[in-house]
């Protein structure tokens, strides 16, 4: 186990290097003087142009570029955004933690109703309640971000007057915590959409795992109902649950550009898009880092809780 | 196989689970704290209020990211600007007199400057403000401005090579009184507008490179004091600091842009606290949030009225529509797609709003005002598009007069910008009601929208019109371009915006009413900037037409004269235009005598590029906040005019 983890981390650092290689060369794939048009506007002229591509190494081949790029990387520099005149450090160091608070209490709030909800599902299967929470997952999976959060903050926030109509607005992360109340509709707003995809994965795999011989095996030898369903059929059904959310932290980590539009709340989705159509290209490197890396962690942990959730599972 | 249908005891669990989360999100919104209240005022028809907090919405995702006055392009922009440093410190001149681009001299740090000699020299008188700290803002306050200039010029947003400080010979101080020696004669309009335009004066507490020293001698030394050595290359241009004061300079702005960078500290470094307009920081945060206060020893003639003055961030158009509608902001602007009903006209610049968004209406009153701008979009008279003909058809007069004649500005305005639009009739803003376009102008459009016109232009000239096809020239010593040439054009604009695609859309379907075809595609903004650059031929210079859907906004070139945008190898003459005649009206409108006049009419009427109508954004305004009218052309807020009434 040890040498497979060694083996997957120092693979995982050649996949960081590869996207952010990737990312880096697909950015400078641009017309000459872009980023520097990006940042300084219609009345940079030629001078101002010049000088800007000097600043920022634009003027020097794309191969010494990235060189100074993974220098900077390795000395923790992640480069500076021009368009918000901050590291690119220290913008994902104050948007990341207020999008792990929102995006993480969404999932955690989606998993706690979805798992009950797709094992209610397989308990009362093909009767009107199943029929019904499957409708209400299509429509909860279909409907768009935008939409449900506007609804939400015009009827529950405008109208009713019981939450706010933004996000916490504070800049940390106790000051976001402080303000419950703030969070229940963007919560709700990206919980919907994991709530509906979750329940429905609950629902095969607990009906799967209702199928095994060892489900029938527990049935004959006197296990009640819920000991079946709860000891025996539930843990095994969790497992594709639990890789689902190993490959759900990129989007943790991503944020929810949406939603964070919607309720007010910049976080890593809307830095990381703004970077995309700004040609902000220090920032874009930087996001996509960290996403990359996040991907990686994330499969990482899903393969690990993998092999502690089923003790058949062994990595040679 | 046994069915789970007869474990109810067992899925009663999973019901109470699943509903226990949401009873948690649900006790979680009960315990937590109410939001503050955003307005603070009674009825509207007591008398004024002291004190108060009002807040305003900045720009969607505009949030002020610079606080150092001497400002490097990147950062200079309106919220930087008018929202947030010039309400701390005062530029030497202020512009904007009530709904006019005007100087205002009362607001302005020195009197209105006097040209004599000919032009070359301008004389102004300090005021008696007073700096924050106790001091007052002296004559050499500007010069400390003016020998960073020397030094720092390359830094400086609004350097172009010529001006500032490279037409001054000296600048020279004695008592209250300064006096700018320039090289050669400046028209008085220009140097003022254009060129004084760009000082603010610097406190002696920013004359250090570290903090808590004496002041070094940057601010001190006299601006001959000042030398440094200028290199031009084809790599560029460096300036180099020679004498001691210089390179106090050098080092000053490093530190100083040092200290900008730390924007977490801007609300705590002493430097930034040393202020001499109406307000200073006392909170500052990376997302946008901004606090500011009253500045108790601050000069001017009006004195702030609130407590509390708030700038709030924004995500996109929608957040801050919730905003205004819960009450929670007391000056924003009303997006575009919330627009209920469309403003009227009046005149060639009354714009009368409709009827507020529902929404809003029971607390808010709206207001439209222009901008000192222009709208346009250029086209290359250099294209080697269409076979090499673009560039020649694009130098006719004939065919810009009938492409411009069928753009329909007052319908584009009406059904794309919902009446909250003005015209663009030339190269000097008819809108805001001003002294600067000729009054031919101020009358109407001299290419009013006419279909029937425009074909005839090009019948006269030899081609055969096609209405919703391609026109072919079929005589080519009236067309200028070879017989069989088609009137088929790029036009690459900024995509994503629905308003901008609605815009173009309408005017293609316009030119194709003689037979003109545009293929239009989209780009990123700074796509189209890079494509709209001079080139001279060859199969990089293919481009026609880009829009990158901005024109151009006098800031802080308040006085249009030109010079950077249609004179022969100007900075921003994206589609190398070149006339004799405009280059000579823009020299006299900058070195000359003349006034913007007969420079207005021949560019309106030569058509250097094409006119676009301007989208005027709807200001909301709280119904118990007074002071805040009239909307100012450039921009500046002046919240210490503001108040609340009970």
């Amino acid at each position: 186990m040890t040498g497979y983890l060694i083996r997957r981390v120092l693979q995982s650092i050649v996949v960081v290097f590869g996207v952010v290689l990737l990312t880096f060369l697909l950015s400078h794939l641009y017309t000459k003087d872009a980023a520097a048009r990006a940042c300084l506007g219609p009345k940079a002229n030629a001078q101002q142009i010049q000088q800007f591509n000097h600043q920022y190494h634009y003027d020097k081949p794309i191969v010494e570029q990235f060189w100074i790029y993974t220098k900077g990387i390795l000395h923790g520099n992640l480069g500076n955004s021009c368009k918000l005149h901050q590291s690119v450090s220290s913008l994902i160091r104050s948007k990341l933690p207020k999008t792990l608070v929102l995006v993480g209490i969404s999932t955690i709030f989606a998993l706690l109703v979805a798992i009950p909800l797709g094992i209610l599902q397989v308990v009362r299967r093909n009767t009107a309640t199943d029929y019904f929470l499957t409708g209400a997952s299509f429509v909860g999976y279909a409907m768009p971000a935008f939409l449900l959060g506007e609804l939400l903050i015009l009827w529950f926030a405008l109208d009713l007057g019981w939450f706010p109509f933004e996000a916490p607005q504070a800049a940390t992360v106790w000051g976001i915590l402080a303000d419950p109340r703030a969070l229940v509709l963007p919560v709700i707003s990206l919980a919907v959409l994991t709530i509906a995809g979750f329940s429905r994965y609950m629902r095969s795999s607990m009906m799967e795992a209702l199928t095994e011989d060892y489900i029938r095996t527990a049935r004959a030898k006197g296990a009640s109902p819920k000991r079946v369903l709860y000891r025996h059929a539930l843990r095994n059904a969790l497992i594709p649950i639990i890789t689902l959310l190993g490959l759900t932290l990129p989007a943790i980590v991503g944020g929810a550009i949406i939603t964070e539009t919607v309720f007010n709340y910049p976080g890593m989705g809307l830095l990381t898009t703004n970077a995309a159509t700004q040609n902000d290209v220090p920032l874009l490197v930087g996001t996509t880092f960290v996403a990359a890396i996040a991907t990686v962690l994330g499969n990482l942990i899903a393969d690990v809780l993998y092999v502690i959730a089923d003790p058949r599972v062994r990595y040679s | 196989m046994q069915s789970f249908g007869s474990g109810r005891r067992g899925t009663r669990g999973l019901v109470v689970l699943a509903a226990a989360a949401i009873v948690v999100l649900t006790l979680a919104a009960c315990g937590g704290s109410s939001s503050g209240s955003g307005t603070n005022g009674t009825t509207s028809s007591a008398p004024a209020q002291q004190g108060g907090t009002a807040y305003l919405a900045e720009g969607t995702q505009a949030a002020p990211n610079y606080i150092f006055p001497f400002t490097p392009l990147q950062y200079f922009s309106t919220t930087n600007f008018q929202q947030f440093m010039n309400l701390m410190y005062r530029p030497l001149y202020w512009f904007g007199q009530g709904a006019t681009p005007n100087l205002n001299p009362s607001l302005s740090l020195a009197s209105t400057p006097q040209y004599t000699n000919g032009g070359k020299t301008a004389t102004l008188t300090m005021k008696p403000y007073k700096w924050s700290n106790g001091e007052t803002v002296t004559a050499q306050d500007v010069i400390f401005w003016m020998n960073m200039l020397k030094v720092e010029k390359l830094n400086w947003a609004g350097y172009a090579a010529g001006t500032i400080p490279d037409d001054l010979a000296d600048v020279t101080a004695s008592g209250n009184k300064l006096t700018f020696h320039l090289n050669t004669s400046a028209n008085s309009n220009w140097y003022t507008y254009n060129e004084l335009s760009q000082i603010t004066p610097m406190p002696m507490a920013w004359d250090v490179t570290k903090a808590g020293q004496k002041p070094q001698l940057c601010g001190t030394a006299s601006f001959s004091e000042v030398t440094v050595s200028s290199k031009t290359t084809s790599k560029g241009t460096t300036v180099t600091p020679v004498s001691a004061a210089a390179k106090s300079c050098a080092a000053v702005y490093k530190f100083l842009a040092s200290e900008a960078n730390k924007l977490s500290s801007y609300d705590s470094n002493p430097l930034w606290q040393v202020v001499d307009g109406p307000f200073k920081l006392t909170h500052f945060d990376t997302t946008g949030n901004v606090t500011m206060v009253p500045n108790k020893t601050y000069s001017g003639p009006v004195k702030p009225k609130l407590a509390k003055f708030v700038e709030l961030p924004f995500t996109a158009d929608s957040a801050e529509f919730n905003a205004l509608a819960a009450g929670k902001v007391d000056v924003g602007t009303l997006p575009a797609s919330d627009i209920t009903a469309n403003a009227t006209t009046t005149g060639t610049c009354g714009l009368k709003p409709g009827a507020n968004n529902p929404r809003l209406s029971a607390n808010y009153n709206v207001y439209a005002g222009s901008t000192w701008q222009i709208n346009y979009f250029p086209f290359n008279v250099n294209s080697t598009g269409n076979g090499g003909n673009s560039g020649k058809l694009l130098k006719q007069l004939y065919f810009r007069q009938a492409f411009q004649t069928l753009v329909d500005q007052p319908t584009l305005i009406q059904k794309v910008f919902k009446g909250y639009g003005v015209g663009t009739y030339g190269p000097v803003p008819v809108c805001p009601t001003n002294n600067f376009a000729a009054q031919e102008l101020k009358l109407g459009n001299p290419y009013a929208y006419n279909p029937s016109k425009a074909k005839s232009i090009l019948t006269a000239h030899g081609w055969s019109v096609k209405p919703g096809g391609t026109s072919v020239c079929s005589d080519a010593n009236k067309c200028g371009v070879p017989a069989g040439t088609k009137l088929n054009f790029a036009l690459q604009y900024v995509g994503g915006s629905p308003t901008e695609d609605q815009l173009m859309q309408a005017q293609k379907s316009s030119w194709a009413q003689a037979g003109i075809h545009v293929n239009l595609t989209t780009g990123t903004f700074d796509t189209v900037l890079s494509a709209a650059v001079p080139c001279s031929g060859g199969s990089s210079c293919q481009w026609e037409y880009e829009n990158w859907g901005g024109g151009w906004i006098f800031a802080p070139d308040y006085y249009p004269s030109g010079e950077d945008l249609f004179q022969t190898g100007a900075s921003s003459n994206s589609g190398s235009y070149s006339d004799p005649t405009m280059d000579r009206l823009i020299k006299g409108t900058t070195v000359g005598n003349s006034d913007l006049g007969a420079y207005s009419v021949y560019g309106a009427k030569q058509l250097p590029v094409v006119w676009q109508p301007i989208q005027i954004g709807a200001t909301e305004i709280n119904k118990k906040l007074q002071g805040v009218l009239p909307l100012n052309a450039l921009t500046n807020i002046n919240p210490e005019n503001w108040y609340f009434t009970k």
